[in-house]
């Protein structure tokens, strides 16, 4: 009678970890700029005005109107043509996938890690971009650890504040990371702690056989923020290839 | 402009920056806004007319802006249906970040009729909302407020808790609240915004009326009804008052119309209060009664309990439960209804089930984890009672054994009652459950049929659980009649002997058989039940499983039902036998992953489940779809509040409170006739709506507003309601927060009492030991929340920041404190630990003679601090208290900690039996609240080697884990005999014994003392640069003996080793400082580089690579 809760803290927190998740993994999607982001840069940086030089002073006054008038738009209808769009989630401005499949692609990924994450058994959740060779150029890492043995129940605003403090370290963190060659391609790995059984029948058919010359080569960590809030680890830290490495590229 | 353009182009996407700089260039243009310009609203009203020229430029975009964002606001809050006015009149501004955020507290206002402002402006905010201010706003208040009030954001959400607009006053930000009109100054003050807030003098008056005797009524033991019994007195007052008021509305603003809604809606309770008291020869008259309207005889509302508030003195209402079967005729009709309900008694009695054996229940949990792993081949019983239902009715007319019997609502042999059991010799005429009795009738003319008789259910239920329980330790009940046994691990000789004699045993004290089955596991033994029936048993062992299976049936596989039964019929599948002919895959496909998988594991007789899981409940509701016809609104609101009395006490039952409420409504279709079942259902459309409130509940009256509003979203004829269900769920666990009301509660209830026993407690902290501790801070909480309930009056408030939500152990009781304590005081305490308390005062009465010898040698200090504390008189709760309060409670706080701190000083012996998570939450919280400088005199007090005990908080000390360990302790406690041989242990403890250590070293001695004077922090990046800023005028002047690289390296080493696996980042920042400082001094270059190579090789143990460096 005395415990009576509709989740183990462990399941509390795996639900708030899938969210966050989702939420910092569309995060690093924008942060590297694999998609167009936002609409201002692309309508300023086009050519069209170019050939217009003859009415430089006229067009430099309607470009600022025009300019003016799109930022208008922007504070009041939201308008934007990137790939993502603007939404609170933890009470901080983050981003969100226009597109149905991306945003489909990164929930489904991650909400099928949910039982896995109440087990604690996935130890690692990797956005990881390859070049057009397939080769690993940077991998965005999470590195999870749920205390099984946990046994109070979960401050849920304990864990907000902490996992608000990842997103907002990760907006500024740009600097951190290398910038992306053009036609990159990206994918969201999740690494177990071990094997699960194979006996669940569905499960096993999840899976599929890791390149394993992914993860051959040294690596070089940046470590971007870590949390541990019982029950809940998460470190959040870049891989690159090592120097050496890159140079050879 | 040029420049403005300029600028606004180059604003990033951010919306914060670019925010900003629309201020920036506000300000250029000379707006007219008072303090610090946002847009302004003055500006909007003046150019939303004369938009010819849109944005010409800032201002006039702005006031487009505004406007648009009204707008938008207006149609938004034109489209929430069913709205309160609680903040009509309310316009907030939400300022920098807050909990809920700007976005709920904006829906809030949407919802309840206030407005929200986007961009501040004198003229329109009424109320600043924000969490905390930067430095600068919070020194120039006037230019930042406006001299608007500036309130945290729970003051909305209590209000809407609490459904009425608070005073604002006690929700002040606290670093405003110094610059705003002063506690002291409250209670004058409060009267004129009590009438800002209510409008009515009455009112005013009353309150504190009910404030003062409240604490006096003394055997409040339930808060809500006292509280109901409040409003409705307010409310009776304001409906009185309204008439004289009507006359001069002039004077009553915007808050007029809120009031007279609530009198409307309260108008029913109140209806409701009056005739439960005419009971007690109350009359309804009364209500014109001026003397009425002490608050003394209010509290006899509270006095009377639900029950009589549910019984009605109309004359129709009395022992006319049988004649009354609709919603219109009875009044009590939803009480009859569930109490006349065979699924309900079904569905409430695992409630009863649970609290009848709760130990039982919640033992077995623990086992379950024992019983997978096991070879031995497993043992389960299901036990199953014979028609029970029938059986228990008749178990004492042995007559009418082997008569057809049934059990239905009416005996009437035209009667479109259904059938819900029929005995052996009934069931042999064909008769079923669920049958109408005139069918029944017509197969068996002799049937005899009875009603329910749910108090010998519940009886025969709690005899055969007995009994189950007595013969095995792992039961788990799926029913009333039917459990499952595991006896795996009690290894029985024959289960068959043992199943005879609980059948046995039964019989004997029930007089109603049973029958079991016997099984490998619970699909067998379930399965064996069903062939052993009636009064039989039967045993599968696991060689004729095969055989027992082949020939089954597939209905009778639990789990497979009408439809999958069809289903499989068309694929020519009518035995289990068949059943296991199709794979697996296939039958995943064709009738999905679990059901297949089902399938196939049940027709080979496979089930992992295991005896003993019990699924928590996630939802509490009550549906009524029969005898629901409401002839007008009025009847329909009345069977809703019944209805969610209803469900309110099924919550208080579970001890949970809910946040969304859904209601449910079976409406007729159009085209539907009148039921073939005597005032049943029909054929219905299902509709329901949800809502989802900020704060749990179970509180019938926020429960009726709630149902309420769900009510007005469907926009339905009430005529054509065939059924109502309100359902909760979102369920969160109530006892913490009862915990906290029972400890104000009682506390105010025995106001000067409970003061003195705080009074004792922070005197015998001189005596003593560990107790103390708790129980001062314990006294400390209860003033701050007693302090906070007088502030706020009356209404709902929740100290959230209470960090202490269970009593301490009964081992950390001080014996000679709890002895002391006022009779009324201990016997609450009794009741709080469940009567263990006396036996622990026989026991410990040795103890304490020995604890109150150590405490003497306290230093003077100390006894000051407690002698100075001159308590006042609690009772006048009012001015004196409340200039008083902030001061003393600092006070009592601050020698509280004092106290204990002294004692652990003094009582290391008796730390060994001390909890020390409680003892450092506690202090960890006592402490962040005292002043800095008090806080510096305590620490100075304190003993170096202790200081971590109390300053530390749990989360983010390295190695906790250790801190119970003896060697860590001993070896802090005689640092003479420290060497230098250094061990692995330098992080453990809580205070970390480097500290020790580094005292004998000269220059490092430095990183001990910036370490401990940061005080609370474990976190070595913090303490680093400043260490190192300090050590870089050391470094010139002192040499740099190896020994000390060395230490520094060691240290360096165990921190990682600490801190690598959970926290990279603080590692990375360290080692990136220390990198900085290799540059500048030698010291740290030999120490860099004798560290980094141990430092990569542990980040590539555990993260699989280097940690780049820049």
């Amino acid at each position: 009678m005395q415990r009576k809760e509709n989740e183990t803290p462990q399941g509390q927190a795996a639900s708030v970890l899938v969210e966050f998740l989702e939420v910092a993994i569309t995060a690093v999607v924008f942060l590297k700029g694999v998609y167009p982001s936002g609409f201002l840069l692309p309508s300023l940086d086009s050519p069209s005005s170019m050939p217009f030089l003859f009415f430089f002073f006229f067009f430099l006054l309607l470009l600022l109107l025009l300019l003016l008038l799109l930022l208008l738009l922007l504070l009041l209808f939201d308008v934007g043509k990137g790939a993502f769009e603007r939404r609170r989630y933890m009470n901080v401005v983050v981003q969100r996938a226009r597109h149905p499949q991306l945003r489909y692609y990164i929930h489904a990924t991650v909400s099928g890690l949910l039982p896995f994450l109440q087990k604690g058994m996935v130890d690692r959740v990797a956005v990881v971009f390859f070049n057009t060779d397939n080769v690993p150029l940077e991998k965005f890492i999470f590195k999870l650890t749920v205390n099984q043995s946990y046994g109070s129940s979960v401050e849920g605003v304990d864990l907000q504040i902490s996992l608000r403090s990842f997103l907002a370290k990760l907006s500024v963190s740009e600097s951190l990371t290398k910038k992306l060659p053009p036609d990159c391609r990206w994918e969201i790995t999740g690494n177990f702690q071990l094997l699960p059984e194979t006996g669940t029948s569905k499960e096993a058919n999840f899976w599929i056989p890791t390149d394993t010359k992914q993860w051959e080569q040294p690596l070089f960590i940046t470590p971007i923020r870590s949390m541990s809030s019982d029950p809940l680890c998460l470190q959040f830290y870049i891989e690159h290839p090592s120097l050496s490495e890159s140079s050879v590229l | 402009m040029d420049s403005r353009l300029s600028n606004s182009s180059s604003s990033t996407h951010h919306s914060n920056s670019k925010k900003r700089k629309k201020n920036a260039t506000a300000n250029n243009t000379n707006q007219k806004t008072l303090g610090v310009a946002w847009g302004s609203k003055s500006l909007s009203a003046s150019s939303c007319s004369s938009r010819k020229s849109p944005f010409s430029d800032f201002s006039s975009y702005m006031a487009h802006k505004n406007c648009k964002l009204q707008n938008q606001f207006d149609s938004e809050a034109s489209a929430s249906a069913a709205r309160k006015p609680i903040f009509s009149g309310v316009s907030i501004f939400v300022d920098g970040f807050t909990v809920p955020s700007s976005q709920e507290l904006r829906g809030y206002m949407l919802k309840y009729d206030g407005r929200f402002e986007n961009y501040f402006s004198r003229h329109c905010v009424t109320h600043i909302i924000c969490s905390n201010l930067p430095d600068s706003k919070v020194k120039n208040i006037r230019a930042f407020s406006a001299g608007l009030p500036v309130v945290k954001p729970t003051w909305i959400l209590d209000s809407i808790a609490a459904n009425r607009l608070l005073s604002w006053v006690p929700y002040q930000l606290e670093q405003v609240a110094s610059n705003q009109p002063k506690l002291s100054a409250f209670f004058t003050l409060k009267s004129s915004k009590m009438s800002e807030d209510t409008f009515t003098n009455a009112l005013c008056q009353v309150e504190p009326d009910v404030q003062d005797s409240f604490p006096r009524v003394g055997q409040l033991k339930e808060r809500h009804p006292s509280e109901v019994g409040e409003m409705v007195e307010v409310c009776r007052q304001i409906s009185n008052e309204s008439n004289d008021i009507s006359s001069k509305k002039t004077d009553v603003f915007m808050m007029e119309e809120p009031i007279g809604e609530r009198v409307i809606c309260d108008e029913e309770k109140l209806a409701e209060a009056n005739s439960s008291e005419t009971n007690n020869e109350r009359n309804t008259e009364g209500e014109l009664d001026p003397t009425y309207q002490e608050p003394s005889t209010s509290f006899s509302i509270p006095c009377s309990d639900n029950q009589n508030v549910h019984q009605f003195p109309s004359s129709e209402a009395t022992g006319s439960s049988k004649q009354c079967h609709s919603t219109l005729t009875d009044p009590n009709f939803v009480e009859n209804y569930f109490k006349n309900s065979r699924l309900h008694f079904i569905g409430t009695w695992r409630q009863r089930y649970r609290k009848r054996f709760p130990t039982l229940s919640t033992g077995l949990n623990n086992g379950i984890s024992n019983s997978n792993k096991s070879d031995i081949k497993s043992v389960i019983l299901h036990v199953d009672m014979d028609c029970f239902f029938v059986s228990v009715v008749i178990r004492n007319k042995p007559a009418l054994f082997d008569k057809p019997v049934a059990v239905c609502h009416s005996n009437n042999s035209k009667g479109t009652s259904e059938i819900s059991s029929a005995n052996y010799p009934a069931r042999s005429y064909g008769i079923r459950a669920g049958m109408f009795v005139r069918d029944a009738k017509a197969l068996c003319p002799h049937l005899v049929t009875f009603p329910y008789n749910f108090e010998a259910y519940e009886e025969v239920a709690d005899q055969f659980y007995s009994i189950l329980h007595r013969h095995c330790n792992k039961v788990q009940a799926v029913s009333c009649d039917e459990a499952f046994l595991d006896f795996t691990d009690a290894m029985v000789e024959d289960p068959e002997l043992l199943a005879s004699s609980i059948r046995k045993e039964i019989y004997e004290t029930t007089r109603c058989t049973a029958s079991a089955g016997i099984g490998g596991n619970m699909l067998m033994a379930r399965i064996a039940t069903r062939t052993a029936k009636p009064n039989g048993q039967c045993y599968i062992t696991p060689e004729r499983v095969d055989d027992h299976l082949n020939q089954l049936p597939v209905d009778a596989l639990p789990g497979i039902g009408y439809v999958l039964q069809e289903k499989l019929k068309k694929q020519s599948v009518n035995t289990c036998g068949q059943l296991r002919m199709i794979s697996k895959n296939s039958l995943q496909k064709e009738y999905g992953m679990k059901t297949g998988e089902m399938l196939w594991n049940y027709s080979r007789g496979i089930d992992y489940r295991s005896v003993g899981i019990i699924q928590e409940c996630k939802s509490i509701g009550a549906d009524v779809n029969w005898g629901v016809r409401f002839r007008d609104m009025k009847d329909c609101e009345h069977f809703l509040i019944n209805l969610c009395k209803e469900v309110s006490l099924r919550l208080q039952c579970c001890g949970v409170q809910g946040r969304t409420f859904t209601l449910k409504i079976k409406k007729r279709r159009k085209d539907a006739d009148e039921p073939a079942k005597f005032m049943g259902c029909g054929d219905c459309e299902n509709l329901s709506h949800s809502v989802t409130i900020p704060l749990a509940t179970e509180n019938v009256e926020i429960l009726q507003r709630i149902v309420k509003q769900l009510l007005g979203c469907f926009y339905i004829d009430v005529k054509e309601i065939r059924g109502i269900g309100l359902h909760v769920s979102r369920l969160e666990n109530a006892d913490t927060s009862k915990q906290e009301k029972y400890t104000l509660k009682s506390w105010l209830t025995s106001g000067s009492a409970s003061v003195e026993k705080q009074k004792y407690h922070m005197g015998h902290n001189k005596h003593n030991s560990d107790c103390a501790n708790c129980a001062s801070s314990h006294g400390c909480i209860h003033s701050q929340g007693s302090s906070f309930q007088i502030d706020n009056k009356i209404l709902n408030i929740h100290v959230s920041g209470d960090p202490i939500s269970t009593p301490p152990p009964l081992c950390q009781l001080d014996v000679e404190v709890i002895r002391n304590l006022p009779s009324e005081v201990f016997s609450e305490l009794n009741e709080i630990y469940g009567g263990k308390l006396i036996d622990f005062i026989a026991k410990g009465k040795g103890k304490c003679e020995s604890s109150s010898s150590l405490g003497n040698s306290l230093e003077d200090d100390a006894t000051c601090k407690e002698e100075d504390l001159p308590y006042s008189d609690p009772i006048p709760l009012n001015q004196i208290f409340s200039e008083n309060k902030a001061m003393q409670h600092e006070r009592v706080l601050g020698s509280g900690h004092g106290s204990c701190s002294q004692v652990t000083h003094n009582s290391n012996i008796e730390r060994d039996d001390l909890l020390p998570s409680s003892l450092s939450q506690i202090d960890a919280s006592v402490l962040q609240q005292i002043p800095e400088d008090l806080k510096a005199v305590i620490l100075e007090h304190l003993p170096a080697h202790r200081a971590q005990d109390f300053c530390s908080t749990p989360a983010i000390c390295p190695g906790r884990i250790n801190q119970d360990s003896v060697g860590v302790d001993t070896s802090k406690n005689c640092p003479g005999t420290v060497n230098h041989a250094l061990n692995d242990s330098l992080w453990a403890g809580n205070l970390p014994s480097w500290m020790d250590k580094f005292k004998d070293s000269s220059c490092l001695r430095k990183l001990g003392e910036i370490y401990h004077r940061s005080g609370f922090n474990s976190q070595l990046s913090s303490v680093l640069p400043q260490f190192l800023s300090e050590f870089h005028h050391l470094d010139l002047t002192q040499e740099i003996y190896d020994e000390t690289v060395n230490i520094m390296c060691e240290l360096l080493k165990q921190y990682v080793k600490v801190k690598i696996e959970r926290d990279i980042e603080e590692i990375y920042i360290c080692f990136r400082l220390l990198k900085r400082f290799a540059v500048k001094s030698q010291f740290f270059s030999r120490v860099y580089n004798d560290i980094f190579p141990f430092l990569q090789a542990a980040v590539d143990d555990n993260y699989g690579g280097s940690l780049f460096m820049p």
